[in-house]
């Protein structure tokens, strides 16, 4: 019998190597994984967790739990449709980043870390899951470099942080052990509480430790930057929630949505500033990506209101958002050769979907009207302004940046050609844009249709256990 | 002789000198720029983490630290020798020479500075179930390595700082919780993090070299 977590990590591992084998040949290998993540994906969203299933002629018990050493592995009903979103989104990269030359390196290194994402999701005790976001950061160095020698920051960057946040963890882990030989004392649980909080803020990364995300943006192929934060901060903020579940004294102990409340503010705040004066679009793509990613902390802050539904809507669309700027920046970096303001001049002649995925984009992150965010935006500033309306002003201070970094790199593309002629944009990549592009606005006209998604997750994502 | 016996032979070294020469260490990676005498001061640091570690853990399992900070030492030293001593990557003769940086003086005031801070509040610091000399070394170990992170972000230095935070870091864990399996999933994953370091170190390096060999500009497929 196969148990849940052996199926979901041996066979991402199992086509992680296969992929390896077909690199050379790119399309083989990004039809490959896109259609193992796909079909994981399906066998997840479609496979009961409680009962034994036979598929192929092996049986299959996805709720089984894995135990090795006092560590187990277990899928639960929100974490089943975690995976399934991951999965889902990896296959939608996987063609993207064949289609607009994000390198060889994505597919098999891509599922390999959508298993370890997997990993960080179903490990318990909950206290070992940042070593595993470490691995994953280790795996992320190499789709960063992306084979290129130069510049290291981001992929250092991307390092630094969920390394240093382990020990804090480990050792909170031991307070917690201790905590019931003395029940009458509190210490414990304030100082374990303490060392989660600073481990938390280490391992999301707001402002002002978000340095990583603008190196990436700068520096890796913008489709593989965006699967790593919509992976990458979905988990840990899954793994967020599952803590505070799992330990109700953290939120006594420390004033955790407090703190994710000013941070998310400042990360947005800050970030639309700095999205307004970029001179770079894929720096101007790491800033107004963590523009949002601040509003996502804010929702998250809110989850002890009607924040959690908001934010699992928050997530799903900014998933749209930001692999539609991707794939518009990825196709103007590529074909203009370089990704300056001042150097992409005319892009619009040669480029038009890219010009429009990128503009469309930047405007669903802000979360304006006819986009994929615009409903579930609305929907947090309301339940925002119901705790103080001035959080909700910081927000729109923050947006305004954007949206001035946004009309900045539009108005870049238009104008004649600067430099030397541009090939047109393949009809391919012209359509994989235009469907982003669409998809975000059928979203965005209407935003019931993800409804019956969101509603699905609210309750195992409010109860789940360890 | 077994591992115990070996390890009773160097008690003379596992207190107050080990955690001198460990302390001594971690600066010289902070403060040095060139990358032999860098990774020679991260292998005496592996050396002493280990004697330190076998006084809180089975020796057996405090070795697998040395074995482990070797192994990266060899890693890096791959790497560096790869960039700066093989004939192809276009580096001089004179190229090789132990590099001297001027900002080394200023680094080694930001570790003096650091010191006294240390000083000053060591006698504040209170952690559980660790004696007074290991509560120092893990102190120093962890304040001198993040001052090397916020100095460095050159991948060797920056890399080093960060395995001696999480050396000062290991100290305190040990002893409090001793367990196999967490021991030997940490030293891996120190292995893992040593592998990135000296890709990200080749990749950094390659371009330096072949630009100033005129080569290829930074940021070409390696």
């Amino acid at each position: 019998m196969i148990a849940g977590p052996e199926l979901v990590i041996g066979f991402l591992l199992l086509a992680a190597g296969a992929v390896y084998l077909l690199r050379k040949m790119e399309g083989l290998a990004a039809l490959g994984a896109a259609s193992a993540a796909l079909l994981l994906a399906v066998l997840l969203w479609r496979l009961p967790l409680d009962t034994r299933v036979l598929v192929a002629g092996r049986t299959i018990w996805l709720g089984k739990a894995v135990v090795w050493e006092g560590v187990s592995l277990q899928i639960g009903a929100a974490t089943q449709a975690l995976l399934t979103f991951l999965l889902i989104t990896a296959a939608v990269v996987f063609i993207l980043a064949w289609l607009t030359y994000q390198g060889r390196t994505i597919y098999p290194f891509g599922l390999i870390l959508v298993a370890l994402w997997a990993a960080v999701a179903m490990v318990h005790p909950l206290t070992l899951a940042p070593g595993v976001i470490v691995l994953a950061a280790i795996v992320s160095v190499f789709l960063i470099q992306a084979g290129k020698a130069g510049e290291t920051r981001g992929a250092w960057r991307q390092l630094l942080f969920p390394t240093l946040a382990v020990p804090l963890f480990l050792i909170a882990a031991w307070y917690i052990d201790q905590a019931p030989l003395n029940p009458d004392d509190q210490t414990p649980f304030k100082i374990a509480g303490w060392l989660l909080i600073a481990g938390f803020v280490l391992l999301l990364q707001p402002v002002p430790l978000h340095v990583a995300i603008p190196a990436i943006a700068g520096q890796a192929p913008p489709v593989v930057a965006a699967f790593l934060w919509i992976g990458g901060q979905t988990t840990v903020l899954f793994l967020l929630q599952r803590f505070v579940v799992t330990y109700p004294w953290l939120t006594a102990a420390v004033d955790s949505a407090r703190w994710l409340l000013w941070l998310g503010v400042l990360t947005a705040l800050l970030a639309g500033a700095l999205a307004a004066t970029q001179s770079s679009l894929g720096r101007y793509f790491g800033y107004a990506g963590l523009f949002d990613y601040g509003v996502l902390l804010v929702a998250m802050a809110l989850r002890g209101t009607a924040g959690l539904p908001t934010a699992i809507w928050l997530v799903l669309t900014r998933a749209i958002a930001l692999l539609t700027m991707a794939a518009g920046t990825a196709l103007i970096r590529h074909h203009m050769e370089s990704d300056r303001l001042d150097r992409i001049g005319g892009a619009i002649s040669r480029l038009p979907m890219a010009v429009l995925a990128l503009i469309a984009g930047g405007f669903a992150l802000i979360g304006l009207p006819l986009t994929a965010q615009f409903a579930s935006r609305w929907a947090l500033f309301q339940l925002l302004a119901e705790t103080d309306s001035r959080w909700v002003l910081l927000l729109l201070i923050g947006a305004t940046g954007v949206v001035i970094g946004t009309v900045r790199a539009g108005r870049a593309c238009f104008g004649p050609l600067s430099g030397s002629p541009v090939e047109r944009e393949p009809w391919g990549l012209a359509l994989a844009a235009f469907i982003l592009v669409g998809l975000g606005v059928v979203i965005g006209l209407y935003p019931q249709l993800l409804t019956t998604p969101v509603a699905a997750v609210i309750l195992p994502l409010s109860t789940l256990g360890p | 002789m077994n591992l115990t016996d070996f390890f009773r032979q160097l008690s003379l070294l596992m207190g107050l000198p080990a955690v001198l020469l460990g302390a001594a260490a971690v600066a010289v990676i902070v403060i040095m720029r060139d990358w032999r005498i860098v990774l020679f001061a991260y292998a005496v640091l592996s050396i002493v983490l280990a004697l330190l570690l076998s006084q809180i853990i089975p020796p057996e399992w405090a070795l697998l630290q040395a074995i482990v900070g070797g192994l990266i030492a060899v890693m890096l030293y791959l790497s560096a020798r790869q960039l700066r001593w093989n004939p192809a990557s276009g580096v001089s003769w004179e190229g090789r020479w132990p590099q001297m940086a001027s900002l080394g003086s200023f680094r080694a005031l930001a570790v003096a500075l650091a010191a006294v801070t240390f000083l000053a509040l060591r006698e504040d610091l209170v952690l559980p179930q660790v004696d007074l000399l290991f509560s120092d070394a893990i102190f120093w170990l962890v304040l001198i390595g993040l001052l090397g992170l916020a100095l460095h972000e050159e991948p060797l230095h920056a890399g080093l700082s960060l395995l001696a935070v999480l050396g000062g870091s290991e100290l305190l864990l040990f002893s409090l919780i001793q367990n196999r399996t967490m021991i030997g999933v940490l030293e891996g994953g120190q292995l893992l993090l040593g592998l990135a370091i000296s890709y990200l170190m080749v990749s950094r390096g390659l371009a330096s070299s072949r630009t100033a060999s005129g080569l290829a500009r930074p940021g070409e497929d390696a």
